[in-house]
């Protein structure tokens, strides 16, 4: 067997990769492990407008499950801070308070639905194990299907394998990660939980997520999406789960989830000769938020395009695959960067600090949110002035 | 590491995590090849607990 491009895995970023990859002419063949597209989830499925934009597509209520409008944030001391009060222009992607929660079984198989329109062959239940390397380069890969192996030959293979990012390793493009950069998270889709059906709710403090937070995302009338994401600790996710859920009296689990995330941020390079390394494979994942769907779809978008590109000029070599690198880390790097700066910095802060900021924020609305009210704030507390100029 | 097989949800935590590269998420369950080096790391990124020290190892 032989195609321009093998993609491996088929959820957000292979998918896109595959349809990108597709609408430019290659002959693409995109290889899931599982069963199923879009199964099982691993995701808290909120996402932001741009996506749309991105993919030049049109929302769609078949795989919306909600529009999102605002947030609420929840410090250890149970203060809620209604972020529309405070100043957040950039919260969920510069677009405010809008965003969506997708029905991700449904979304993925969609984009999967859009690469085979567009020409994408899609081959289920087949594992890949290796990657087939001739004179130092990417060529293809080895997969099992069935207990059948067979070698698939490929000028670009692009990996949008997921957090275990086994072609990135074979390459030699990233190490095993540290346990402290992965986020442990475990969900339920929890049925009975009255909430605002447009409102996000995060809960912070070292009892209900360590190292991470909790999220309520509205999934429709019925259900809502309960989950968190922890690091290091001793207690599992879905035991931390478990005691946060246990206040919520009549309501039920209608499924689980869990996933690692990785929180490491991008890893250095994403290219080889004849490879390219998309989405949590990638660490495309903001590194406070957990959050990476936006950052997969540009990233998946941008590796389809730039695989096609290399085929058509026959030169798969990363001299020309080197571009999808410049491109996503023009658009996403420094915020990374950042966002990574911005974790290293919150994993110091303890649960008063928390408390702190909370009341700072409460107090001073946006509107009355001055330079002096910081200082001022910021000499009581000296432990955050010190992280604050870590950040600078 | 003992990897308990009910325990686990095929998600690939420990496989990103694991030093030796011993671990292969396949599509419906995690095998472990021989060579653990009893670092522990699976068993602090595990969302429901399937890895665990072996008895008489002292955290």
């Amino acid at each position: 067997m032989k195609y321009d491009v093998v993609v491996v895995g088929g959820r957000i970023g292979g998918s896109i990769a595959s349809l990108y990859a597709s609408k430019d002419d290659a002959d693409v063949l995109m290889i899931e492990k599982r069963q199923e597209i879009g199964t099982p989830v691993q995701c808290a499925e909120g996402t932001t407008q741009s996506i749309f934009k991105i993919l030049d597509m049109k929302p769609d209520k078949r795989y919306i499950n909600a529009e999102i409008d605002g947030a609420t944030i929840h410090a250890p001391d149970g203060r809620a801070i209604d972020l529309a009060e405070v100043s957040c222009e950039n919260f969920l992607d510069g677009t405010g308070y809008k965003g969506y929660i997708l029905d991700r079984k449904v979304f993925d198989k969609h984009l999967a639905i859009q690469a085979a329109k567009a020409g994408a062959e899609i081959m289920m239940k087949t594992t890949v194990k290796d990657l087939i390397r001739k004179d130092g380069r990417v060529c293809g890969v080895v997969a099992e299907h069935l207990g059948e192996t067979m070698e698939i030959k490929a000028d670009v293979v692009i990996a949008a394998d997921g957090v275990e990012s086994n072609m990135a390793r074979q390459a030699g493009l990233t190490n095993p990660n540290k346990p402290g950069n992965i986020g442990s998270c475990a969900q339920y889709e929890l049925f009975g939980l009255d909430i605002d059906p447009h409102q996000l709710n995060f809960y912070f403090g070292r009892e209900i997520a360590p190292g991470g937070y909790l999220w309520m995302f509205p999934k429709g009338e019925d259900t809502v999406n309960v989950g968190l994401g922890v690091r290091s600790t001793k207690k599992t996710a879905y035991q931390y789960l478990n005691q946060f859920i246990s206040r919520f009296k009549g309501t039920t689990p209608v499924e689980l989830n869990i996933g690692g995330v990785p929180l490491s941020g991008p890893i250095d390079k994403t290219y080889t000769d004849g490879l390219l390394v998309v989405g949590d494979a990638a660490g495309h994942v903001d590194p406070v938020t957990g959050g990476g769907i936006h950052i997969a779809a540009f990233c998946g978008k941008t590796a389809g395009q730039v695989a096609a590109e290399a085929v058509k000029k026959e030169n798969t070599s990363e001299s020309v695959l080197k571009r999808y690198d410049e491109i996503w880390r023009e658009k996403f790097g420094k915020n990374l960067e950042i966002s990574l700066k911005y974790r290293n910095a919150a994993d110091k802060l303890t649960d008063k600090d928390m408390n702190a900021l909370a009341e700072f924020l409460e107090k001073n609305k946006i509107e009355n949110l001055s330079k002096i009210s910081a200082i001022k704030f910021l000499g009581k507390h000296p432990h955050l002035l010190m992280l604050i100029r870590d950040l600078l | 590491m003992e990897y308990q097989r009910y325990n686990c949800g095929n998600c690939g935590a420990c496989v990103a995590v694991c030093p030796q590269q011993i671990l292969k998420l396949n599509e419906n369950q995690v095998t472990k090849d021989p060579g653990c080096d009893e670092c522990g790391n699976c068993t602090i990124v595990c969302p429901l607990g399937a890895f665990t020290w072996k008895v008489g190892h002292e955290v």
